[in-house]
């Protein structure tokens, strides 16, 4: 399950992306509060899960100087990361579904 | 508060990207640190708690450097918008996937290869020997015309210079008809050393009936053709240019001096150019020089002296059937006006190319089935074993799809799949094709192989290619269609068992089928074996163990036959007392050298004016040749040396067939063409049968006359050894050459002659056998695979019986039953197919019935002994299961 669990996470931090625009440590402390620390999701995965959505080109980081505040990198989702996300959640629907098929089926 | 940037830097090991996405890389860790460094003070934490929890966020240093190296070589989506973008990909995936499957990958890869490389190196020899046309201009039109002797269809053809001459004159059908004649004894003098060289006499009108031109100079003229003033002129070969010229341009007007008379070249042929009719007996494919057909003694002769081979080419629009039919006229027309010589004789006319490979056509044509067999038994095996892969790959597509794999790119995926498979296949079957033509051109018999160039035949590779690939991809798009196309929870549900029973169905038939293929392809090598086992089983007639033979030719200054016999019995001499010699004789023609020109033979008593004689073949022998060959004397005594030119012996043969019941010794027969000009001759003993037109050919009557009757100008010598002829056969050369400028030539064993006469069938028995234990091996795992797949997919269902009480032994029979099943239901199709196809290769056959039983017993037997082994290594698997483990896979 280790890929889907992967491709959960990714999800996870697409869907966070979806509305704005958002940087390391706001996407780290959302999921932290979003998911009650559930999800087996490390802050030290974040971030290699970012470079590696980058490399992917479904997300887009950039540096943005706000005034008075440091310089963050902000993170947006690409088109091409808008339709992996539609597509991660297609996928997940009709997953969940079926497992919910599978197990009505192993209980009849 | 430290410096953060400087902190991560000290604590980060190095990251694998450039300088400046590496400061990116620790300046966004830097602010996370501080981020959560700040949250802690803010919560109350010491400096040193804040720093703690900050940093256990990132986790250990040195896994979170690994992790963004991994994540900075993660490879990009691939383009959504190019829908044949990431093919690379694909093939990786695939390689990567038969990688994991090795003994898939192997046994689809080897199958494929085999009947791609097997197809495409027999496809190639058939065509090379049979199918290929000649190398001639507008080689449908070329036929040849043949003498046929209504009663004796089996005699070589020869055709008379008178009957020829009419043929030209009172048919419409031919454009042109030339004569050739061969020359048995020729030898090029006035050079050193003396070489025998292989002739032809044609008409001058021969090469242009062929189409060919000369590469230099011109060929004969009519002129030069006239009868009884043959020009003193020769066409060389550019074999003989390059050899005895060095291919200088100025050969044109060269002398040449053949048996001692001069001759002038006039023209050079163009390279590969050689006569592809009939091989006039005795002469060697590759002939060296042509002279004009009046040169040639005969060429005045009677209506009943035989001696040419006629080739015509026919008007444009006339068919060969209409050519035959006007010739046919014609011979009834002639046998009326010259009884004596022509009653019983027909003329035929067949294209050429049909003399050429005729004889081998049905040996062809059933190579050619076979292997066409062997590539249906090879598809249809790769199309189990994709299905049957497909059937295990269900699941994994299953979860593909449900994991967001379109269906297109899965579609794709398994086209590719396929398509790789095919290519992999393809570059072995290249190199076993290759490797296949250079073994049979090299072990095969010389006579259909070595003539003409043999390469690989380009057309039949790619067409192999495309139909095994076709075969493959078929195979592998209706699972991957249907899997791709079913309803995905459906398909995850069922996957364990179901979604198979099409399948199954397919594979089950694809198993009859093979069966069914391989049982007929081993009825039909059975057969073949066993007809050669009746072949090498024959009694040639003599005894060829520690036999040599090489023959000479006498000095063209010998013109008497006393001088001639002088040096024949110098030339005896000098090889008998070599040691290890036995005995040395001579004769005009080897045994299993095809038939010589014969003779007629006319019984004192039983003369009918107007009736030709009995045909019987003619050799000339010494004293000696019956002992040294070891042909046995039946009756009367044998030749000796005081013997004048009068006795004759005849062989058993002739004794049964011109004096049934009677004893042929003492009577008087008279030989020749006709019996008013022949003296008569006394039957003085009769030998035993000798097989000498080949071990499949039944011995027909004969005669020998003393070698004092006509000394031999090229004695054949035979000479028997004590031991193995080896050692002595190579001083044998310099012993014959008694005379300065007498050639020695075909120094073989003959041994090798008779193992030579068998070589065709040898090799086309050889071949059948090898395709019928490749269809052997590929029926067994076909049989195999669908029963193995079988079993697997009922591990639940005998688990449940054994844990319910059944024995191993049911489990067995359960699993056995079904290849069973499918084993005899294709043996009763394939004995069925066989019983009616084996009718075709009767000509194929010696002395055995193509219903032969034992044949169709033994591949019967073979064949269910094989799927019996095949469904017992899945079977025995079966007994193993343990009830308990196949539930819980349920």
């Amino acid at each position: 399950m280790r890929d889907v669990q992967k491709g959960s996470a990714e999800m996870i931090v697409l869907a966070l992306l979806e509305s704005r625009a958002r940087h390391g440590y706001e996407l780290a402390k959302l999921i932290e509060s979003q998911s009650d620390s559930k999800l087996q999701f490390h802050v030290a995965s974040l971030y290699p899960m970012l470079y590696r959505l980058e490399r992917k080109k479904l997300v887009e980081g950039r540096w943005v100087e706000k005034a008075g505040e440091r310089r963050r990198r902000f993170y947006r989702l690409t088109p091409a990361g808008k339709r992996a996300l539609q597509d991660h959640r297609r996928t997940w629907r009709e997953f969940v579904s079926v497992l919910n098929g599978l197990t009505g089926f192993s209980h009849a | 508060m430290p410096e953060w940037t400087q902190y991560v830097r000290q604590h980060l090991p190095r990251v694998q990207a450039g300088p400046e996405r590496e400061n990116e890389i620790v300046a966004e860790l830097a602010l996370q640190l501080e981020a959560a460094y700040e949250e802690g003070i803010a919560r109350g934490l010491t400096k040193r708690e804040a720093l703690a929890a900050a940093e256990s966020q990132l986790g250990d240093w040195e896994s979170l450097a690994r992790e963004i190296n991994a994540a900075e070589k993660a490879a990009p989506e691939p383009a959504r918008a190019n829908p044949l973008g990431g093919w690379r990909g694909d093939v990786r995936y695939a390689l990567r996937s038969l990688r994991r499957n090795p003994a898939f990958a192997a046994i689809a890869v080897l199958t494929l290869a085999f009947g791609i490389g097997g197809n495409t190196a027999i496809f190639t020899i058939v065509d090379a020997i049979a199918l290929r046309g000649l190398p001639y201009r507008e080689p449908s039109r070329l036929v040849a015309v043949e003498t046929r002797k209504a009663d004796q269809p089996e005699l070589e053809s020869w055709t008379s210079a008178l009957d020829l001459a009419d043929l030209r004159e009172h048919t419409q059908s031919f454009q042109s008809l030339a004569g050739i004649s061969p020359i048995w004894n020729s030898v090029l003098t006035g050079r050193v050393p003396a070489e025998r060289l292989e002739l032809l006499y044609v008409s001058h009108n021969f090469f242009s009936v062929l189409g060919v031109e000369p590469a230099a100079g011109r060929t004969f003229t009519a002129t030069e053709d006239a009868p009884g003033h043959a020009a003193p002129v020769a066409v060389i070969s550019h074999g003989f240019w390059q050899r005895q010229f060095g291919g200088s341009p100025d050969v044109l007007g060269k002398p040449l001096e053949l048996n001692g008379a001069p001759l002038t070249v006039i023209g050079v042929l163009p390279a590969g150019f050689r006569y592809a009719g009939e091989p006039v007996a005795g002469t060697a494919a590759k002939i060296d020089v042509y002279l004009p057909l009046s040169a040639n003694q005969l060429a005045g002769s009677t209506r009943g002296l035989r001696f040419l081979k006629v080739v015509g080419r026919l008007k444009p629009g006339v068919s060969a059937a209409q050519a035959r039919d006007e010739i046919g006229r014609l011979s009834a027309a002639l046998s009326q006006q010259y009884a004596s010589t022509n009653r019983g004789f027909t003329f035929g006319v067949q294209p050429l190319s049909e003399q050429v490979s005729g004889r081998y056509r049905v040996a062809m044509h059933l190579l050619l089935s076979a292997v066409g067999f062997v590539l249906l038994m090879a598809c249809a095996n790769v199309a189990n074993l994709l299905l049957g892969r497909a059937t295990a790959r269900q699941r994994e597509i299953s979860v593909r799809v449900a994991l967001g794999a379109s269906r297109f790119r899965l579609l794709r995926q398994l086209l590719t799949e396929g398509a790789v498979l095919a290519a992999l296949g393809g570059i072995a079957g290249l190199a076993i094709g290759w490797a296949f033509v250079a073994l049979l051109v090299r072990t095969g018999p010389e006579v259909l192989l070595r003539t003409t160039p043999v390469h690989l035949d380009g057309r039949a590779l790619a067409f192999t290619c495309a139909a095994v690939f076709a075969c493959a991809l078929l195979a592998g798009l209706p699972p991957a269609w249907r899997t791709v196309r079913s309803e995905i929870g459906h398909a995850l549900r069922e996957s364990a068992r179901g979604l198979t029973g099409g399948h199954r169905a397919t594979r089950s038939l694809l198993v009859v089928a093979q069966m069914a293929f391989a049982l007929i392809l081993l009825v039909g090598a059975g057969l073949l074996i066993r007809s050669f086992e009746h072949l090498l089983q024959v009694d040639p007639g003599f005894n060829p163990r520690n036999l040599v033979t090489v023959t000479t030719q006498l000095p063209a200054s010998v013109q008497t036959s006393a001088a001639a016999v002088a040096i024949y019995k110098r030339v005896a001499e000098q090889v008998a007392s070599t040691p290890g010699v036995v005995s040395v004789a001579a004769v005009s023609r080897l045994p299993l050298m095809g038939r010589n020109l014969g003779s007629w033979l006319y019984r004192e008593g039983r003369i009918v004016p107007g009736q030709p004689g009995i045909d019987v073949e003619y050799r000339v022998a010494t004293p000696s040749y019956f002992q040294t060959m070891e042909i046995p004397l039946s009756a009367g005594r044998l030749f000796d040396e005081r013997d004048g030119a009068e006795p004759l012996i005849i062989n058993e043969a002739a004794a049964r067939r011109i004096f049934p019941g009677e004893n042929p010794v003492g009577q008087r027969v008279k030989l020749g063409s006709s019996p008013n000009r022949s003296p008569w001759v006394t039957i003085v003993g009769v030998v035993g049968n000798v097989r000498h037109a080949g071990l499949d050919v039944e011995p027909s009557p004969e005669v020998y006359r003393p070698y004092a009757y006509s000394p031999l100008g090229n004695p054949i010598l035979v000479i028997r050894t004590a031991a193995e002829p080896s050692t002595v056969a190579s001083t044998l050369f310099a012993k014959v050459r008694v005379e300065p400028g007498m050639p020695a030539y075909n120094l073989f064993l003959m041994q090798d002659l008779v193992d030579r006469s068998t070589v065709e069938r040898r090799f086309v028995m050889l071949l059948l056998s090898g395709f019928a234990a490749a269809a052997l091996l590929l029926a067994a795992v076909g049989v195999y695979g669908t029963v193995a797949q079988t079993v697997a997919q009922r591990t639940g269902e005998i688990g449940l019986r054994m844990a319910l009480g059944a024995s191993p032994a049911a489990a067995l029979y359960l699993v056995f039953r079904d290849g069973l099943r499918l084993t005899l239901a294709g043996m009763a199709i394939g004995g069925v197919a066989a019983a009616l196809l084996t009718r075709l290769m009767r000509n194929l056959l010696f002395e055995i019935r193509p219903l032969d039983v034992p044949a169709f017993a033994l591949a019967s037997l073979a064949l269910a002994a094989i799927a019996l082994l095949a469904c017992y290594i899945p079977a025995r698997r079966a007994t193993r299961i343990d009830p308990l483990t196949a539930l819980r896979q349920e």
